[in-house]
C-alpha cells in the first residue's frame, strides 16, 4: 500500500510553490482561486488529492512552478481555506513555509452583504472586515459594523 | 488630533461616564454663562433623512452654547439629488463648518465621514446600525450596572422596575406592511398599569410614540420622556463641547 502510495507521489520540484495540509477535497477549491488571477494563468500547476496526511489523516496538495507566490492570492487563499501551509521550495528543499490564517484586518478583498451599508452606493470606498472572534471565522464590517461568518461573504478580486 | 462620535463600540465605559459627568456640569450652569462657549463656531448638520428631534435638540444645543448652525434637513434639497456623491458633499461642507453633525440612511456613512474629514464627525444616526446611540445617552446612569430581565408580563415588570424603557414598533423598518398591522398595538401602557410602579420609577422613551403609551401616563408621576427630551439638548452640549475642544 505504501509503494503504491509513493508510486503515485508527484514528483520533486527544484523552484516553486507549495501548497500543503490542504483538507481533502479543498484542493479544487484553492485552484478556482489560482485561477481567477491574470498572472497565474501560464504557471505549471500540479493538484495532487486525498494523499495520506499524518496531520490531517487525508489531504490535498497543489504545486505551482514560479518563483513567487503574490501576498494578495495568499491571503485570498487563507480567507477561504484557512490554515494551509505555503512552502517556498528551492534547489528540491523547503527554503521557507508558512501557516495562513486569514488576517486580522481584511482589506479590499470582501464585498459587504448588508445593501444599505456606504460601501455598496459608494463605488470608490474601499471594504475593511475586522476579525469578530478569536479563530477569524467571523468578522464584521468596519463601516456598517454588521457581523458576518467569513465564509458567506464573496471575494471581489480588485 | 480631531475625536470622532461614531458608535457605542468606541467607547468605554468611563468615556460614557465622562460624558455623563460633563453633562451635570453644562446643566448646572446658567444659560448666560453657557452661550459663551462657542461664539463664531459653526455647526453643520447634514440630514439626508428626515428626524425632528434629533436634528432639532442638536441645533438647540448649538444655539444654547452661543454656536451658529447650518445644514439641510433632507437629501432632496441637496447636491446628491444631481448626483454628487456622499464624500463629496462631505467635502465641501467641511469647508464651511467646525464640527459636522450627520444622520443618512445608509449604514456606515458616519464613519466614512470620519474617515474622510479633517473636521470632528457626530452621528445621529446611519440606518438602522448606530440610531441607539441617542438613546444610551439620553438615559444610561452606569452601564454594566443594571440587570437585564426577559419577560412578557408587563405587569408584574412593572412593580420590579426602576426605569421602564418603551420604545415605538418602528413601521419603516417593516418590508411588509401587512407584518407591521399585525403587531402594531401588540402592547400599549396605560397610567392605570403604572399604579403599583415604584414611588421614583420612570418611563423613559426615544419618541416618537405612536400608540405604545397611552396620553393619560403623560399626567403620571412616572412620565419621563418628556424630561430625557430635554437631557437629550444637555448631553449634546457636552458633546459638542468636548468635540470642540473645550475643557470644562
Amino acid at each position: 500500500m505504501n509503494n503504491n502510495n509513493e508510486v503515485l507521489l508527484i514528483p520533486k520540484i527544484e523552484l516553486g510553490i507549495v501548497i500543503d495540509h490542504i483538507p481533502a477535497g479543498q484542493g479544487p477549491k484553492i485552484l478556482d482561486i489560482i485561477y481567477q488571477y491574470e498572472e497565474m494563468k501560464d504557471v505549471a500547476i500540479t493538484l495532487g488529492l486525498n494523499y495520506i496526511s499524518k496531520k490531517l489523516g487525508k489531504k490535498d496538495l497543489i504545486k505551482l512552478q514560479m518563483e513567487y507566490l503574490a501576498p494578495e492570492i495568499i491571503q485570498h487563499i487563507s480567507i477561504v481555506v484557512p490554515g494551509v501551509t505555503v512552502k517556498a521550495i528551492k534547489n528540491y528543499n523547503v527554503h521557507s513555509k508558512v501557516v495562513v490564517h486569514p488576517p486580522k484586518e481584511i482589506k479590499n478583498l470582501l464585498e459587504c452583504k448588508n445593501p444599505n451599508c456606504i460601501t455598496n452606493s459608494e463605488g470608490h470606498v474601499g471594504t475593511l472586515f475586522t476579525a469578530a472572534d478569536d479563530e477569524i471565522r467571523r468578522v464584521k464590517c468596519y463601516y456598517c459594523e454588521r457581523i458576518f461568518d467569513l465564509d458567506e461573504l464573496d471575494v471581489v478580486i480588485p | 488630533m480631531k475625536k470622532d462620535l461614531i458608535s457605542m463600540e468606541d467607547l468605554s465605559v468611563q468615556e460614557i461616564k465622562n460624558y455623563l459627568t460633563a453633562a451635570a456640569k453644562v446643566e448646572a450652569m446658567p444659560l448666560r454663562e453657557r452661550v459663551q462657549f462657542l461664539p463664531g463656531r459653526i455647526m453643520a448638520t447634514l440630514f439626508f433623512e428626515p428626524s425632528t428631534r434629533t436634528r432639532l435638540s442638536f441645533e438647540s444645543a448649538m444655539h444654547q452654547l452661543g454656536g451658529s448652525v447650518i445644514g439641510f434637513a433632507e437629501q432632496s434639497a441637496t447636491s446628491v439629488s444631481k448626483g454628487e456623491s456622499f464624500t463629496d458633499t462631505i467635502h465641501t461642507v467641511e469647508n464651511y463648518s467646525d464640527i459636522l453633525v450627520i444622520r443618512h440612511p445608509g449604514e456606515g456613512t458616519a464613519r466614512l465621514a470620519a474617515q474622510e474629514s479633517h473636521l470632528p464627525i457626530l452621528n445621529a444616526g446611519d440606518g438602522s446600525n448606530q440610531l441607539r446611540l441617542q438613546k444610551y445617552f439620553m438615559s444610561t446612569d452606569e452601564p454594566g450596572k443594571y440587570q437585564f430581565k426577559q419577560t412578557d408580563d408587563i405587569e408584574e415588570a412593572i412593580k420590579n422596575c426602576d426605569v421602564l424603557y418603551m420604545t415605538r414598533i418602528q413601521r419603516e423598518r417593516f418590508p411588509d406592511l401587512v407584518e407591521y398591522e399585525k403587531v402594531k398595538d401588540s402592547y400599549v401602557l396605560t397610567a392605570s398599569m403604572l399604579k403599583d410602579a415604584k414611588e421614583h420609577a420612570r418611563v423613559l422613551h426615544p419618541l416618537p410614540r405612536v400608540n405604545e403609551i397611552a396620553y393619560d401616563v403623560d399626567k403620571t408621576k412616572h412620565a419621563g420622556y418628556f424630561p430625557q427630551m430635554k437631557n437629550g439638548v444637555i448631553i449634546r452640549q457636552a458633546i459638542l463641547l468636548k468635540h470642540l475642544g473645550v475643557q470644562l
